[in-house]
């Protein structure tokens, strides 16, 4: 059995219309680091939640370590939680914060202050070990409550939005933190995230929800490689996926605009003969701008004027209309256009992916 | 936490308190309300009867009652005034000041902090026949007053005394109201060549209306439960002058043991407070119904 | 800024405010002065502005305390009322702020209708149940002891209210890491929310002091044997002795002061936020 098994797990709130979350499947193997992404709404925090115990399981059943845990309360689930908003006890010391839990299982003293100093240790929080949380940055908050959940010894931890209250730059520094964390300590972790930058760099698996429903589930690059539908297409990745609604007829792609691209063997294999009105997306990185791919695609080639143009340094967001949707193409630093320059680029076949234009599935 | 789990931890935890607000909140006034109907005698409880709607009309026909009402109605006609408008007044001289605020703020609050036996005892003293107030009014050329000694002096000197003791706590409510007004609207009016008084009349009167609501029922309210002040100083005397309606219901019930009388006159005056009560709630609903239309506009 | 003429009617305003202070202030003045005096010299003084001053301090100056103490209870009674006080503060802030914290947080059944009842309760004036308080007290032989007098005291509507306000913006995650932590609900509250919420503890401990210090009618009827009484009817009591002095009277009072004087110093703040919140709350 795996380490973790969610079966059918539904949560319904009273008064609700709908489920907030809809026959939920999962299995997670020990150690691994699994991301739950999502909009705002999407469940992924109330399956978290009712891991932790604090929510009742509407129906289903939620198996930790081969044991039904559905109807146990939270503090013999064993599992440890890092909070959105830290919730660290504000009249308590960062040492007294950590130590906590432990005193309260009448851990010998000695023991307490042996793991509460190795969590200092590793968090880097020696400075601040006598000071209170209001007395602490954001950052240093963070580590407490990582501090007071890894002295815990736990088999699992849950972290929700542990990171959502840090500004950008030491977001950045603590997901490295955390990630290390995971390596050292090979703790079975489930974060929850609406960040899916945070998901693919963290994560070992991803779990993709929507409207309390899980939409796809896999490695980062599998997600990114093979969407199971639109929406996943369109949540994972950085600028987002560019979408058209096209026509395909006569081995040729038809645009809203007009514009035309034949299909070559390899895509028509791959939708089977179908044809018709269906969305067909593309990431920014697969629109191409350099000569090689340009001579390899020539009949191919279009044409737009650049509307807008990120410069990042080591590489740039081209805006501009195509196919009647604003267009991101992502090209080197080599490649810079300046606002209105004229543009010619073509879209690599291999890589366009195709959706239902009702059921936006993956075709 | 599941359902069942928390349902047994919010009685656990509401439990004690339930327990003691049915003992001596529900049970009492339930009890209050039946006796009252009754002409209950707790020395010889054996021979009460059920005398129904008796006991209203009697303490309407009582001569004694009736005074007791009429003396509270007055301390109300004389503290709620003086009282009311003193509080406002000294909060505005207060507001207005930049010097020595903060002890003009705790010499007006000391007598509220002071016990009400204390204040009556120490007026005793003061309203005496040869006490300093007499000596203090003989150097501007005025005879000495009987004060709280004469059937017509003893309720307004304890009214003033009241006023005295009871003026700091609304004008501190006054005083935090008028700090909560924003200094933006004053800054604007100024803009508009408004002066001080149509300032005072278009901004602070406006923004403080359902704050003098509240203060000026209170004060209501805290005039009809006045008893310890008479019970100190007079006894409710001379000639029952001073004898209040809770003055009344105390000695009725816990001197000659007739509970079913004092009951009745408890529920009369307990409808007196609660309509008092009522109306207030009523008058500030409404501002606070307006307060949540300009929020939702403003959003 | 201040123009000119704003600077002087403020003036003008302080000046006034200063005499009228100083009027209201005399009788309070004149208590503590001449608590030190012998009625001769209260007499004496009575027609000067010596009225208001206190004696040099010297040979007899504590008179009329000394005899007081040493010739009645009511040491004995001021002791007692602290004690009743400190009971009351424990037993009110666990009673009133366990059922607030479970009104605030708690899910259970009926919750939002027990909380209109208590603010309902409210408004109901204790003075109408007195009688029947008296009453109850009296049939379970209660009367005269220190239980029956603090029961009765213990739990308040209004109390209890306030806490729930102010728990319910405490944190519910600080609630659930404590679960995680094994941490019992009942230590939760005592370990967690009371500390986090002092500023409420505290002003409900002070305004339960200053009620029990300041209460007259309730201890009146309860206690007849001399040994409980409380300093309010203990005051009472030496005071309406004929052979009580002006000054010994003035003393008691003062003496009975002090303590509500020393909370009002220490606790301002407190005091002061209470009595604007219940303004800000109705109005």
């Amino acid at each position: 059995m795996s380490f973790m098994e969610f079966k059918n797990i539904c949560k319904k709130y009273e008064n609700a219309e709908r489920n907030s979350v809809m026959d939920f499947n999962l299995t997670i193997e020990e150690k691994e680091f699994i991301a739950f992404v999502g909009p705002s709404g999407c469940g992924k925090s109330t399956t978290l939640r009712m891991v932790a115990g604090f929510e009742e399981i509407t129906s289903g059943d939620l198996y930790i370590d081969g044991k039904r845990v559905n109807d146990v309360a939270p503090k013999d689930r064993g599992i440890a939680m890092v909070f959105q908003n830290y919730a660290l006890y504000p009249h308590m010391t960062v040492e007294k914060n950590i130590g906590y839990g432990l005193r309260n299982r009448k851990v010998p003293e000695e023991e307490v202050q042996k793991k509460v100093d190795w969590a200092i240790r590793i968090l880097g929080l020696e400075e601040f070990r006598t000071r209170k949380p209001k007395n602490l940055s954001g950052g240093q908050r963070q580590r407490v409550a990582l501090g007071r959940a890894i002295v815990k010894n736990q088999k699992l931890f849950l972290m929700d939005e542990p990171l959502s209250n840090l500004d950008a730059k030491l977001r950045v520094s603590m997901r490295n933190e955390i990630s290390k964390l995971h390596r050292e300590l090979g703790t079975t972790t489930i974060y929850v995230t609406h960040d899916q930058v945070e998901a693919m760099t963290m994560a070992d698996r991803i779990v993709i929800m929507k409207d309390g429903v899980i939409q796809q589930a896999g490695a980062p690059m599998e997600l990114y490689d093979h969407p199971v539908n639109k929406f996943v297409a369109g949540f994972i990745g950085s600028p987002q996926m560019n979408f058209y609604p096209v026509c395909i007829k006569d081995k040729e792609m038809r645009f809203r605009d007009g514009s035309r691209m034949k299909l070559p063997e390899k895509v028509l294999l791959r939708l089977e003969g179908r044809s018709g009105e269906m969305i067909m997306g593309i990431r920014g990185e697969d629109i191409k701008l350099d000569g090689e791919n340009l001579k390899k695609y020539n009949d191919d080639r279009q044409r737009a004027v650049v509307e807008n143009a990120e410069i990042m340094g080591n590489e740039n967001n081209l805006y501009f209309t195509f196919g009647g949707s604003l267009t991101v193409a992502r090209v080197s630093k080599y490649e810079v256009r300046m606002l209105g320059d004229d543009l010619e680029f073509v879209f690599l076949p291999e890589k366009m992916h195709f959706f239902d234009k009702d059921t936006e599935k993956a075709i | 936490m599941n359902k069942r789990s928390s349902s047994l931890l919010g009685m656990a935890f509401f439990g004690p308190a339930l327990v003691l607000l049915t003992i001596f909140l529900f049970v009492p006034m339930v009890l209050t309300l039946a006796f009252s109907f009754t002409d209950y005698f707790a020395l010889n409880p054996d021979l009460t009867h059920f005398t129904g709607l008796e006991n209203y009309i009697k303490i309407f026909k009582d001569d004694l009652f009736v005074q007791s009402f009429v003396n509270t109605v007055c301390f109300v006609l004389i503290i709620l005034p003086c009282q009311g408008i003193g509080a406002l007044c000294l909060a505005l001289l207060i507001n207005k000041v930049t010097h020595c605020k903060k002890y003009f703020k705790v010499a007006f609050f000391i007598p509220v902090v002071m016990s009400l036996a204390v204040v009556s005892t120490l007026w005793m003293q003061i309203y005496s026949p040869e006490g300093i107030l007499n000596t203090l009014l003989g150097n501007l050329g005025i005879p000495a007053q009987p004060f709280i000694h004469s059937a017509r002096q003893a309720l307004p000197s304890i009214a003033v005394m009241s006023v005295w003791q009871g003026v700091g706590y609304q004008m501190i409510i006054f005083l935090g109201g008028l700090q909560a007004i924003n200094p933006g609207l004053y800054e604007a009016a100024e803009m508009d060549h408004a002066s001080e008084w149509q300032k005072f009349k278009d901004i602070t009167l406006p923004e403080l209306k359902p704050l003098c609501v509240f203060v000026f029922i209170t004060v209501t309210i805290g005039a009809f439960r006045m008893i310890v002040q008479p019970m100190v100083m007079t006894g409710g005397g001379p000639s029952h002058s001073t004898y209040t309606m809770v003055y009344n219901i105390y000695e009725t019930g816990t001197v000659n043991w007739e509970i079913g009388l004092a009951s009745t006159m408890a529920i009369v005056f307990a409808i007196f407070v609660m309509v008092l009560t009522v109306i207030q709630s009523i008058l500030t609903r409404d501002k606070e119904e307006k307060d949540v239309n300009k929020k939702t506009k403003g959003n | 800024m201040l123009t000119k003429k704003q600077r002087g009617i403020n003036w003008v305003l302080t000046i006034i405010l200063l005499v009228l202070s100083l009027f209201f202030l005399f009788p309070v003045v004149w208590m503590i002065a001449n608590s030190f005096k012998a009625d001769a010299a209260i007499t004496a003084d009575m027609n000067g502005l010596a009225a208001f001053i206190p004696p040099v301090p010297g040979k007899g100056f504590f008179d009329n305390y000394i005899s007081i103490l040493t010739n009645t209870n009511f040491l004995r009674y001021m002791i007692n009322t602290l004690f009743y006080a400190a009971i009351l503060i424990v037993c009110g802030v666990v009673v009133n702020g366990l059922a607030g914290y479970a009104l605030a947080k708690i899910k259970f059944p009926f919750r939002e209708r027990w909380v209109l009842l208590i603010l309902l309760l409210q408004i109901v004036p204790m003075e109408t149940i007195l009688t029947i308080h008296f009453l109850m007290i009296a049939k379970v032989g209660l009367l005269n002891t220190v239980v029956g007098y603090i029961l009765p005291m213990i739990v308040n509507p209004f109390n209890i209210f306030l806490f729930r306000q102010v728990f319910l913006n405490l944190p519910d995650d600080v609630y659930e890491a404590a679960q995680l932590d094994f941490c019992s609900p009942l230590k939760y509250f005592f370990t967690m929310v009371l500390p986090m919420s002092k500023t409420v503890v505290a002003t409900v401990s002070v305004f339960t002091f200053l009620n029990v210090w300041n209460d007259y009618l309730w201890p009146s009827l309860v206690f007849t044997s001399s040994n409980l009484l409380t300093a309010q009817i203990g005051l009472n009591s030496i005071t309406s002795n004929d052979n009580t002095t002006m000054g010994q009277t003035l003393a008691v009072i003062t003496m009975v002061t002090i303590p509500v004087i020393i909370i009002y110093s220490l606790f301002s703040k407190q005091i002061v936020e209470g009595v604007t919140s219940t303004g800000s709350k109705e109005g």
